[in-house]
């Protein structure tokens, strides 16, 4: 990737009481680019994001935003940064614009206009003027939102945004995600165990395990594929398989194939040639929680993340 | 940081805490003037009639008891002749003096509500969780402690402020009519007494336990981040401190723990400290020094630690 990366992480190790919480971590994080960030409870997905946000102080290693340090400009450099730390907390005593305006307060240049336009986005104009604690769960992470965008951050950190939404909200938030990381390059990093929405939702993944960064890969270029056809008869098509030395897996109705994408024209010109009845070709990948359970020895994430 | 002081004065009255604090100092003072004007003896003789057979009274008991070692009563005998001779009429009743004393009374309370907010205006913070918005903003740790502190003396002296003027204007209203002058015995001479300048006095020297209570209620609430916890010592402190001092009077170190000075009143009208030799810039020294230890470690505390809320 040529950009320059919004946010690096450079490595970045936190010990507590002598526990190795988060060991030299090293992450660089590009615009317009959406990064999940995965790992079993305990992993220290929590404590990375504390890190970055300025909330824990790192034992050793920086956090670099615009290649300014965290820790050492921090008003400059988290001036960038759009925060949702879990659950959004708000002062349940106050409306939601009471709310909004009080961390509009803490930022330089957000005007008024900028407070309803953000309302307007997340969608609460209807009920902004009410106090916080009538609010359902959705709503105040509609709220939590709306607060992390009101300064247009070009960096946004996400710890489970999508909990509590309903699904049309999750879809909503998803596409939104997106917008912004398209339209004004925001670079969004997004911690979740909900591993389905980080792969509807990201372009890439990091895994972290025992504090340790794993793995971090592409979602979309898997160098090993495999495409799954149903035709007619199956006999044939394990006969062609065979002869263009492409290894598969028979299932009920069809084959499943392991093939590079170049050779699929050639298979199907070869699958006609010999008269099969073709009645469906589709790209198979290994679903995300397929892989992480693979990467992370399995069995360890947990249906919710709480702390 | 004006910014910053505004939120946390919105913050502030939005709960109801904060008025609640308001109503009680509101209701106590209209309740007390209340009673006081109901229960108001009045002396309904002429004034000098009854300064007349109080001499009469004071010079028997005089007569009978040891005479001289009595300056109380001779002092009371040397006022009434004053009164007498230059025709100056006692006050009849409650005057509007009498009742700003019940204002300055009521500075131990306002100093309660004051710890109040100083003990959980950062403590609050941390138990909702909304530290963790408040902190990922563009202002430093420092910044906001310091929004956090001086909202809190905002907040006290505007109860301080509510307080007097109330009780001020209720004490016009209510006591107005009752005139009169208060003598008193210095050295031999009669003089008047200087009511307002001893209110003064002693609401100056109010400041001592008031700034020192807020300053230690701000530093439990925010190194142990539980306001019941510091709104319980700081009262705790305020209430044993003095026994606390008496049961340590005879080491030498006492006079060096803060709460031997917190109450600066014992100066006024010429007072001694309960310790022998203390004199007020010697308390005061005291006093600036803890000051800022409570300062230092509430800013060390509150900047380095971590957040896990």
């Amino acid at each position: 990737m040529a950009q320059q990366p919004i946010v690096q992480l450079r490595n970045l190790t936190k010990v507590i009481r002598g526990k190795k919480l988060i060991d030299s971590l090293n992450l660089d994080l590009y615009p317009g680019q959406i990064t999940g960030f995965l790992g079993p409870n305990g992993a220290g997905k929590t404590t990375t994001i504390r890190m970055m946000t300025g909330l824990m102080h790192p034992t050793e290693g920086e956090v670099l935003i615009e290649g300014q340090s965290l820790q050492g400009h921090y008003e400059e450099a988290i001036s960038k940064v759009g925060v949702i730390v879990e659950n959004p907390e708000m002062y349940k005593y106050m409306s939601g614009y009471k709310n909004l305006l009080h961390f509009a307060r803490m930022h330089r240049q957000v005007s008024k206009e900028r407070i309803d336009e953000v309302v307007r986005q997340v969608g609460l104009e209807k009920r902004i003027h009410e106090k916080v604690s009538t609010y359902s769960l959705g709503m105040r992470q509609r709220l939590g939102l709306a607060q992390a965008l009101l300064h247009r951050p070009k960096f946004l950190i996400l710890d489970e945004p999508t909990n509590g939404l309903d699904p049309a909200g999750i879809r909503e938030f998803r596409t939104y995600l997106r917008k912004i990381a398209a339209e004004e390059g925001v670079s969004v990093f997004v911690s979740s165990h909900l591993l389905s929405e980080i792969e509807l939702m990201c372009d890439r993944i990091a895994i972290i395990q025992n504090g340790q960064l794993i793995d971090i890969r592409e979602m979309h270029n898997e160098a090993e594929t495999v495409y799954y056809v149903e035709a007619e008869p199956l006999a044939k098509v394990q006969e062609v398989a065979q002869q263009l030395q492409i290894e598969y897996i028979v299932q009920a109705k069809g084959l499943e194939l392991q093939i590079p994408k170049e050779q699929v024209p050639q298979l199907v010109n070869e699958l006609v040639a010999q008269q099969v009845n073709i009645f469906a070709i589709q790209p198979q990948q290994k679903t995300l929680e397929e892989q992480f359970l693979e990467m992370t020895g399995g069995g360890q994430i947990a249906e919710s993340h709480t702390k | 940081m004006l910014n910053l002081i505004q939120n946390e004065w919105m913050k502030l009255w939005h709960q109801k805490a904060t008025w609640a604090m308001l109503g009680i100092l509101v209701v106590i003072i209209i309740a007390f003037s209340g009673l006081n004007k109901y229960y108001e003896e009045r002396e309904t003789r002429d004034w000098h009639t009854v300064e007349k057979e109080q001499i009469e009274t004071y010079t028997q008991i005089l007569a009978e008891e040891d005479a001289a070692s009595n300056s109380y009563i001779q002092d009371e005998i040397t006022i009434s002749e004053y009164r007498l001779a230059h025709d100056i009429a006692p006050p009849n009743g409650m005057t509007v003096a009498d009742f700003m004393d019940f204002g300055v009374d009521l500075i131990t309370i306002v100093t309660l509500f004051a710890v109040i907010v100083g003990a959980s205006i950062v403590s609050s913070e941390f138990s909702t969780g909304t530290i963790k918005m408040l902190l990922t903003r563009p202002a430093s740790r420092a910044k906001i402690l310091t929004s956090k502190l001086v909202t809190t003396f905002i907040y006290g002296l505007f109860m301080l402020a509510v307080n007097f003027a109330l009780v001020w204007i209720v004490a016009f209203i209510l006591f107005n009519g009752n005139t009169g002058t208060l003598l008193e015995v210095v050295n031999g001479q009669v003089q008047e007494v200087n009511v307002w300048k001893n209110l003064m006095e002693v609401s100056s020297l109010s400041a001592g336990n008031f700034i020192m209570s807020v300053l230690f209620a701000f530093l439990i609430g925010s190194v142990f981040r539980s306001s019941a916890l510091a709104i319980g010592l700081t009262m705790f402190l305020s209430f044993m401190g003095g026994m606390v001092v008496m049961l340590l009077s005879k080491y030498s170190f006492a006079k060096y723990i803060w709460l031997a000075h917190t109450d600066l009143t014992q100066y006024a009208n010429g007072g001694q400290h309960m310790l022998t030799g203390v004199t007020m810039p010697f308390s005061i020294t005291v006093l600036a020094v803890y000051a800022l230890i409570f300062l230092v470690i509430s800013y060390w505390s509150f900047m380095k630690r971590d957040v896990t809320a």
